[in-house]
Formats: structure tokens, C-alpha cells, sequence
């Protein structure tokens, strides 16, 4: 048969979809992994022999995100505030590690508030590496399109970071 | 001037592909080239790198141990409904019309004769609680094959995993099982289930609780018959499909007015729970109902069931001529 029994699949990406889906989503990180593996269960007799599992698995956990990412932003921007304000602030700390918590800080915010493709996109492709056909297969688009999600979201970033200083930068 | 600012926009794709890691080799050639001439998009270059090394540590951290043993625990117990509740269905072409077959892990679920009607592909799945149907997969094809093979005459014994969740009481349950274990070739009645499951008083429960048979073909419903030997119903209201099964099997049927028997006369005859069987001539076999026998169309059928010719009417010597 060539192919894994399904308790193999979970096993092997349980883990790394949880992370995927908490941060891709707010607060239902948990519902939403569990209902990825039991769709999954009932399509996996289905899946050809040769497929990749787990691209598969994120193509169903980000159409799950997706799905519910509409009217969270609002809940969104209240949890990365409260995420924000939980951290340390780092104030005591070598002035260096405080400027990077406040810019890690900053860019999070930017990350929560994109746009859920450009979200999406930039999770699949900078935490989870996945090649671009697969982030694209993910979101319903071209390769091509997907490396434009990922170039949107950066420009976001960086454009909400304007006036501020990123470490490690070397001005002039 | 202007031309520069077009590469500079041109360039900002690939630009920030090649800061964050991502970028082609001849795409991150051009970029290097690029910045050697171009100061701002070098500094452009550099704040994108800062950008790319705070995403980085953005990175999720593993999911701690225990996190990770409950969502395994949570998953596992989701599974374990879900697996329950999961009937994987498919619906074939056969002789007999299109048949619904469905399983769940325990068995086979249901078989359904679609048609008639209206929608050929309306079933009763679609109006059971508790149970997902899903479209199912290669593994039903098997069933089917030997389903067509019984049709065929091939196949005598679907030795298939029943579920019988669909029994809709313990009654219903037993009339089943005392069904299923009917052999290929074989007759009995409605008032010998009865008897077999303690309950001989119960033969119209029993009719009916065959009348709502969830497995047709596979628990035999066709083999059981009126005491008398007429066929009575099936189905609902398929008793045409019974005599072609009964047909399959090699039970001789006779017309008498409008009513189809079983052809008594011309089937080897089990009284009760004997070891043997005998010619339907034999001792007090002609004046006993099927409330009391098990009819065979074959010795083949008796003896594949383990039963001996009758040392009496010795059926071996004196075969039933068709």
C-alpha cells in the first residue's frame, strides 16, 4: 500500500499544525487542529499513495484559518495587545534586547493584522518552510502568487515600521 | 532619473525575496548588483534583513510535552466518535438495479436497493442520526465483487463482517443473526426462526422484523419463507427480487394462483436440529409444516453445512432427480 497508518500521520504532524494554526488563528488553535486531523480521517483513504501528507494537512488546517478569520480582526488586535502586554519589557535588560522585544512586538502586531492571505502566506513559507507551490496549494492560488502574498507582507511591515529603529540596522 | 526609479520599483520584489532568504541565484545576482550602485535600495535592503531576523524569531516554539499529550488525548477520543459514526458508502450497478453499499469499521452497515421512483440515489442514510456517511473508497469494490459474483451464481458464501447497529431492538437483532446464519441453498420459515431464538410465539414479529432487514443478500431474508412454503413478502414490496435470489441458489419455485411456494416436494428436508438430511418422502417429513424443517435445494448445499444423508431414505443412493 505504501502508506502510513493514519495514528503514523498524527503522530508525525499533530505538533507542528497546533503551532501552525495558533499562530495563524486566535484562541481556537485547539478546536481548529482537532477538526484538521478528522477531516483528514475521513478524506485520508482517498489521498493517493504518493502524496505529500504534509502539505495536505496544512492545505486543510489553513482552510480551516481561513474560514474563520472572518470578523477576527477585531478579536485579533485586542489579543496582540493583550500578547504585548503580558511580555516582559525587557526595560532592565542591555538596551539592545529591549530594542528587539519592542520591535518583535511591533512586527507580531503588524503580523496579526495583515490581511489573512498575506497572514497565511508569510506563516507557511518563514515558520514552517514550506516551497511556495504548497503555500499556494494552501491558499488556492498560483506559486506565483503566493511569493506576491509573502512580498506584500513584508512591505506591510516595513512600511508600519517607518519611523521606528530596528536593531542591527546601520543608518546612512 | 526616471529609468533608475522604475528599476528600483522593479527590483523591490526580488529585493526583498534576497533580505529575507528567498530569493533565485540570478534574481539575487541582480539585487547585489543593484545595491552596489543604489544607496537607498541598499538601505532599503538592510532594513528589509532586520525585518527577516525579527520574523525569524517570531519562529512558534515546539509545543511543550504535556500541551502535546493532551491534544493527542483530545484527538484520540474525537476518533474514536468519529470512527464510530463514519459509514463510507458507494452506490453500484448490479442486475438487480443500483445497490447501496455501506461500512463501517465493524462491517457492513447496509445494502440498499435504490430505484423506483424519483431519485435513484435517495437512501435511508440520509435519514439516520448518529451516523456521517461519506463517500467511500476501494475498499468497498470488493464487496461489490462479490456481491456480483453471488448474482452471478459464482460466489455462495459472502463471508462478510456484519454491523448490525441498525437492528432496531435486541429482537430485531437475534431475527438477524438467526437469519444470517441460514446456508447457501437453504429454506426455512418465519416460525422456525421463532423457535430458534426462544421466542416461537413471535413469528409476525419475526416477518416483520425480516421486512426491516438492513442487509439484504447479505443477511439472507430471502430464505425465509411461510410455514406453508409460500414466499411471502420482502423488501417492503420486492417480491420479485426474492424469487430471482432463491432462483440464484437453486431453489425450485412452483406457481400456484397467484402465490409463489417453495417447491417442498422436490428439496431435501432437515427436521429440526438433526444431523441429517433426508428425501422429502422420508418418515413424518411430508406432514410437517416449515415451522419444523430446514429445506435444501442441493445435497451439496446440506452436506457443505455439515449434515449426513439420512441412513433411512439414504438421499445419496436415491438423489432427487430436477
Amino acid at each position: 500500500m505504501g502508506r502510513d497508518p493514519f495514528e503514523a500521520v498524527v503522530t508525525a504532524h499533530q505538533g507542528e499544525i497546533y503551532r501552525y494554526l495558533r499562530r495563524a488563528t486566535v484562541g481556537v488553535a485547539e478546536d481548529l487542529s482537532q477538526e484538521t486531523f478528522l477531516r483528514a480521517y475521513r478524506a485520508y483513504p482517498s489521498l493517493p499513495a504518493d502524496a505529500n501528507v504534509r502539505a495536505w494537512l496544512f492545505a486543510i488546517a489553513t482552510n480551516l484559518a481561513r474560514n474563520h478569520s472572518r470578523g477576527e480582526r477585531r478579536r485579533r488586535a485586542a489579543y496582540t495587545a493583550f500578547r504585548s502586554s503580558q511580555r516582559e519589557d525587557g526595560s532592565e535588560g542591555p538596551e539592545g534586547a529591549a530594542r528587539f522585544i519592542e520591535a518583535r512586538t511591533a512586527v507580531e502586531a503588524v503580523v496579526d493584522r495583515l490581511p489573512v492571505k498575506q497572514r497565511l502566506a508569510l506563516i507557511l513559507r518563514k515558520f514552517h518552510d514550506l516551497p511556495y507551490e504548497e503555500v499556494g496549494r494552501s491558499l488556492d492560488c498560483s506559486p506565483e502568487a503566493a511569493r506576491a502574498h509573502v512580498f506584500q507582507a513584508f512591505r506591510k511591515i516595513r512600511h508600519s515600521l517607518e519611523d521606528r529603529e530596528l536593531p542591527g540596522v546601520e543608518v546612512g | 532619473m526616471s529609468n533608475t526609479l522604475n528599476e528600483c520599483l522593479r527590483i523591490q520584489p526580488d529585493l526583498v525575496a534576497s533580505a529575507t532568504g528567498d530569493a533565485e541565484p540570478d534574481a539575487a545576482r541582480r539585487v547585489g548588483e543593484h545595491v552596489r550602485a543604489c544607496a537607498p535600495c541598499r538601505e532599503e535592503l538592510e532594513q528589509y534583513r532586520a525585518i527577516d531576523r525579527v520574523i525569524g524569531d517570531l519562529r512558534p516554539t515546539p509545543v511543550s510535552d504535556s500541551e502535546l499529550a493532551i491534544l493527542r488525548e483530545e484527538l484520540a477520543t474525537g476518533l474514536a466518535d468519529l470512527r464510530r459514526r463514519l459509514v463510507r458508502y458507494r452506490i453500484f450497478r448490479s442486475p438487480l438495479g443500483r445497490i447501496l453499499i455501506a461500512t463501517s469499521e465493524a462491517g457492513v452497515v447496509l445494502v440498499e436497493y435504490l430505484g423506483g421512483r424519483g431519485d435513484p440515489t435517495a437512501s435511508r442514510l440520509d435519514r439516520i442520526r448518529g451516523m456521517e456517511p461519506v463517500e467511500g473508497g476501494a475498499e468497498i469494490d470488493d464487496l461489490y465483487r462479490d456481491l456480483l459474483g453471488y448474482l452471478g451464481g459464482a460466489t455462495r458464501r459472502l463471508g462478510w463482517p456484519l454491523d448490525l447497529r441498525l437492528a432496531r431492538s435486541e429482537f430485531h437483532r437475534e431475527v438477524l443473526e438467526a437469519t444470517a446464519a441460514l446456508p447457501y441453498g437453504a429454506v426455512t420459515s418465519y416460525a422456525r426462526i421463532a423457535r430458534q431464538i426462544g421466542k416461537p410465539d413471535a413469528v409476525r414479529a419475526v416477518a416483520q422484523a425480516l421486512r426491516w432487514n438492513p442487509l439484504p443478500i447479505v443477511v439472507p431474508c430471502h430464505r425465509v419463507v411461510g410455514a406453508s412454503g409460500a414466499l411471502a413478502g420482502y423488501a417492503g414490496d420486492r417480491p420479485a427480487i426474492k424469487e430471482r435470489l432463491l432462483g440464484i441458489e437453486g431453489v425450485l419455485l412452483e406457481r400456484d394462483r397467484r402465490e409463489a411456494h417453495v417447491a417442498r416436494d422436490r428439496m431435501y428436508a432437515r427436521p429440526g436440529r438433526e444431523q441429517e438430511y433426508c428425501l422429502p418422502t422420508c418418515g413424518s417429513i411430508p406432514s410437517l409444516t416449515l415451522a419444523r424443517l430446514t429445506l435444501f435445494a442441493s445435497r451439496e448445499s446440506a452436506e457443505t453445512v455439515g449434515l449426513r444423508p439420512c441412513t433411512s431414505c439414504r438421499p445419496d443412493l436415491h438423489p432427487i432427480s430436477r
